[in-house]
């Protein structure tokens, strides 16, 4: 039996070579998608992430510890997302997580609060933001259904005509898709906007022609679309093959320096929301990104996306630091520690965050850009009332 | 050690165990897969749970498939049926998984000998064609009845539970899923030996003679569709238990298509295969994990090719077994075995 | 009425793709009785060489495009005396299986050389849509209907004058009497699958233009196509382009007055209860051969 045990002991080092780690290392688990169908927005960010924690790790670490991100592709499915999940917190004995997509954070919600392990996701939905209801998931951006009500509240102003603006929804049929979109019709409601209209993709989606017609059947001036980037550029190109005059506007998994770029004529004059800024912004922050990027890899292109993966690892770093300074290295440790964020300024990468035990909405600020000669341009900043009811919507 | 045998019985030449050596063996077997959980990591345990419901839902494909002679491509979509029978009894009406598991082979069996009554009037290409639509049209019915299955968002499934006995967890669930898989393994091995398992062999050798011998063909194509589907509706019930949250991306089209792949590496019309093409298949991404593993911190671009290298590792699996060993590892075992029974003085 | 015109134009357009990509399966499955699940693959595959031809080398994009069709040629004999040579006489779920292990380790090498973004595709057609009548159509997709009726035209010629197309018909019709008449059948086989790898590499290549990039998500026409042939019958070429539009058209339509009310997806699987209908009603399709066989 001890040739048996050894044998498996051997196959569990061999495949958690990491597990070897010496005192001074942290472990946080990198859930990304480097393959699935949000790719074309995932792999940007998780080589933000990456990058961020060899640069923290360059620069002194967590109070001189060193941070061990194990990363995964999970490819967007939900399954995949569970089993490395398992594989991370019951082996690797990660102390917290960097996630990513909707779906998976939604079903992993009920396992992190079990498991104690505070889970930073890449998807801002609102039903993330309730602690009594999550408290172990945080997320480092307005939450998706405020941008919706930040873009919204841009058509009303930018609508000249007659009556009430004519607004229509395209969103993914997945979680990420149709996360913000209770939260959207509801404050079109209260602010005199029509929802004339609701278009489902699907979620590996070749061709939206029937979608749009229908779109223009409804008369609708205005949409707003909750796909990542490939699929808005689709979504454009196809408007714009059909002659189509609405004015379109993209969440923020949709729109960055990459759009103008696939979509290319198609994409000018569209909105969107950017809760990080674009790769090369004139702000305090961009410096360390800048200085990696010129020593590490000066012919990579970056984007908004990098830049986000990047701030995600400021704040969460931010938090370990606190968590470790409070002598509580451990997952209720590294939450507590989060929910003493006060406005924590990430040198203008996103607007000033706060965590506290009872809401975890961050900010509530979200810039509106729009695409003007291929160039994002900002526009406006719109900042939401932090309203009880729309907690956790 | 066991050597050439000779039956001077019909009993002896049916016999499950050809000695009983075989059947210490296999006692001995079960023994080590007993105590394996003592030692293996929660990782691991997650795997050997994942082995044990493909083994259990390869077998009911092999059922229709291997010894029916009916090919399916629905076979992730009946596992999903299962699963969500789960989700539903277990979820919202709190049964005990007593009771749970076997509905669920049953709801799933009679989904499963609906979409069988197309083999009616279509065989071969035909029915794998119908059997792809019926795939594409359970999936739709799940991602849109949101009220009952919770639509693209899934739905999650409490521990399996008895009482007070809770099973949470994959250590505790491994200890469920072993028997009921040894359990089902045997019903199965057992079936054909009887009447109707014959008839199945029968109508894949020749329906129309089987028909001429007195087999009624379409009453015996369902009774496979349905033992078929109850063995992969028990093995979603299980998936279920251990996913404890389930969607409709856990059944996509690729995982009927893997599910082909473990009996055809297996071993078509094989008990023993389907064991074999479900081990494999589904250690076949942790091994290369584990390979790549190591690897990728100093080539970080490996994690992005690992999605594509598991791919092409599957399809080549399946091409390679189909070109040299059609007949699948099963068969590679026996010759193996029968090399060694006379060894050295082998032919 | 504009609406629906728009959906039937658009659906044709889809449609025109599947007829080429449902004229493989039906050439390979006429002349060798397999049914190639790799179609999608060798659609996506096509669309992909030909880009890398073009955005590599910069060799021009019509001289790209020749070379990918020569590259689909070698495919389709390769892929035919390598695996499915092998594989006659096996069971017909052994050749599904190959195909689809085919089809996965296709996808693999695109994924492994190529990635999983989506490659933005060289501006073949003009962008600027022309209007017929009061409908503006994307030029990209006169092209694509233009070209399959081309295709449809030249094999209908091929199938009836030239030696090698008669040869095929004779092999379809039987095997021993077209070996007996000195007919190489390997050969047949190795021309059928090449036929059907290029017609899949026009489609793919077509289809970048429209679409305006390339991605993974190519190969599921694979799948699509299939209620395409079994509407058309599996054996018929005629039916395999009238069944590609109707189900392009049948798909748009769906998707145009059903998804609204159900919710999305209807589009989706819209082929594929068109199907199950299908096979229920008429198995052999529109045109396809009837065979009386007792189950």
């Amino acid at each position: 039996m001890t040739a048996m045990r050894n044998l498996l002991l051997a196959l569990a080092a061999l495949g958690l070579s990491s597990a070897r780690a010496e005192a001074q290392e942290i472990k946080v688990g990198g859930l990304f998608d480097l393959t699935g169908i949000t790719s074309d927005v995932g792999k940007p960010y998780a080589q933000g992430a990456q990058d961020a924690v060899a640069w923290v790790n360059e620069h002194g670490g967590v109070n001189g510890k060193k941070i061990k991100l194990i990363a995964v592709d999970y490819g967007y499915k939900i399954p995949e997302a569970v089993s490395a999940y398992k594989r991370m917190v019951g082996d690797e004995k990660v102390i917290m997580i960097n996630g990513w997509g909707t779906g998976d954070t939604l079903a992993l919600k009920e396992f992190v609060n079990k498991d104690q392990i505070p889970y930073f996701s890449a998807s801002f939905a609102g039903d993330l933001t309730d602690p009594s209801k999550t408290p172990y998931n945080f997320f480092c951006a307005p939450s998706y259904s405020d941008e919706l009500r930040a873009w919204l509240s841009w058509v009303k102003e930018d609508w000249k005509g007659k009556g009430n603006a004519k607004v229509a929804f395209f969103y993914g049929d997945n979680p990420y898709g149709k996360a913000p979109m209770e939260a959207g019709r509801r404050f079109a409601k209260e602010n005199g906007i029509d929802v004339v209209d609701e278009e489902i993709v699907p979620g590996n989606f070749q061709d939206a022609t029937s979608q749009l017609l229908n779109m223009k059947q409804k008369g609708a001036e205005y949409a707003y679309i909750n796909v990542t980037t490939t699929g808005v550029s689709l979504i454009l190109k196809g408007a714009k093959a059909l002659g189509l005059t609405t004015k379109f506007g993209s969440n923020p998994y949709g729109f960055s320096e990459q759009l103008p770029l696939v979509a290319k004529e198609a994409a000018e004059g569209v909105t969107g929301v950017v809760p990080h800024v674009p790769w090369g912004e004139n702000v305090p922050g961009m410096k360390a990104m800048m200085d990696f990027h010129k020593a590490h890899h000066p012919n990579d292109t970056h984007d908004a996306m990098y830049v986000r993966g990047w701030t995600y690892v400021m704040v969460w770093s931010e938090a370990l630091r606190r968590a470790d300074k409070a002598g509580n290295l451990t997952g209720p440790g590294v939450k507590a520690a989060a929910e003493t964020l006060r406005d924590f300024d990430t040198g203008g990468l996103t607007s000033h965050l706060t965590y506290t035990p009872t809401d975890h909405r961050p900010t509530t600020k979200t810039k509106v850009y729009m695409v003007k000669g291929g160039k994002l341009v900002f526009v406006k900043e719109y900042e939401m009332p932090r309203r009880a009811d729309w907690l956790g919507l | 050690m066991r050597c050439g045998d000779f039956r001077q019985t019909y009993a002896a030449d049916m016999a499950i165990f050809e000695t009983s050596f075989a059947r210490r063996l296999l006692l001995l077997f079960f023994a080590v897969l007993l105590v394996v959980p003592a030692f293996a990591s929660s990782f691991w345990l997650d795997v050997l749970n994942r082995i044990l419901i493909a083994v259990v839902a390869a077998t009911g494909l092999n059922i229709l498939t291997g010894f029916t002679g009916q090919i399916s491509l629905g076979n992730a979509a009946f596992l999903a049926v299962g699963a969500y029978t789960t989700a539903v009894l277990a979820g919202r009406l709190g049964l005990p998984f007593p009771v749970v598991i076997p509905v669920a082979g049953v709801v799933t069996a009679l989904v499963g000998m609906v979409f069988g009554v197309p083999s009616l009037r279509l065989k071969g290409l035909y029915l794998a064609v119908a059997t792809l639509a019926a795939h594409f049209v359970i999936e739709f019915t799940i991602t849109h009845w949101e009220s009952m299955t919770g639509g693209v968002n899934g739905i999650s499934v409490p521990a399996a539970q008895l009482g007070p006995l809770v099973l949470e967890g994959d250590r505790r669930l491994y200890y469920l899923a072993l028997p009921l898989t040894a359990g089902l393994l045997l019903f199965a091995k057992n079936l054909f030996r009887t009447k109707v398992g014959k008839a199945f062999v029968a109508i894949r050798d020749q329906d129309i003679s089987a028909e001429v011998m007195g087999v009624h063909v379409f009453r015996y194509k369902l009774l496979s569709f349905g033992v078929s589907s109850f063995y992969v509706g028990v093995a979603g019930a299980l998936l279920g238990y251990q996913a404890r949250i389930i969607s409709p991306e856990n059944f996509p089209i690729t995982l009927a298509i893997d599910y082909l792949g473990m009996i055809i590496i297996g071993g078509m019309g094989s008990i023993l295969g389907s064991i074999f093409g479900a081990v494999f298949i589904t250690l076949l991404p942790e091994l290369l994990r584990l390979a790549v593993g190591p690897l990728s911190s100093s080539f970080p671009q490996l994690t992005t090719l690992f999605a594509s290298l598991k791919m092409g590792v599957f399809g080549l699996a399946i091409v390679l077994f189909l070109v040299f060993e059609p007949d699948g590892m099963a068969a590679r075992w026996h010759t193996i075995k029968n090399y060694w029974k006379l060894y050295p003085f082998s032919y | 009425m504009e609406f629906l015109l728009q959906l039937v134009i658009s659906g044709l357009v889809v449609g025109s793709i599947y007829s080429l990509v449902g004229l493989g399966f039906v050439i390979i499955y006429k002349s060798s009785s397999i049914l190639n699940f790799a179609q999608g693959e060798f659609l996506m595959l096509g669309a992909y060489v030909c880009l890398a031809i073009f955005a590599t080398h910069r060799v021009p994009f019509l001289a790209a495009f020749a070379l990918t069709l020569l590259f689909s040629v070698l495919l389709g004999v390769l892929m035919e005396r390598v695996l499915l040579r092998p594989m006659i006489g096996e069971p017909v779920i052994s050749v599904i299986m190959l195909t689809l292990g085919l089809a996965s380790v296709l996808r693999a090498v695109v994924q492994g050389f190529w990635g999983t973004d989506t490659r933005p595709y060289p501006e073949i057609f003009p962008t600027t849509p022309v209007r017929i009548g009061p409908l503006p159509v994307s030029q990209g997709y006169l092209y694509s209907v233009a070209s399959v009726v081309l295709l449809l035209a030249l094999f209908s010629v091929f199938f009836k004058y030239s030696r090698a197309g008669i040869a095929m018909r004779a092999t379809a019709f039987s095997q021993q009497v077209a070996l007996s008449m000195g007919i190489s059948v390997k050969r047949i086989f190795a021309l059928a699958w090449s036929i059907a790898a290029v017609v899949s590499a026009v489609g793919g290549v077509l289809l970048g233009g429209i679409r305006g990039g390339v991605d993974g998500a190519f190969a599921l026409f694979g799948l699509k196509v299939i209620p395409v042939v079994i509407l058309g019958g599996l054996d018929s070429v005629a039916g395999a382009i009238v069944g590609g539009l109707i189900m392009g058209v049948l798909e748009n339509l769906a998707g145009g007055y059903l998804d609204p009310l159900l919710g999305g997806g209807v589009k989706e699987v819209a082929p594929f209860i068109a199907l199950v209908a299908i096979l229920a009603v008429k198995p052999y399709g529109l045109f396809g051969k009837v065979k009386i066989e007792r189950v």
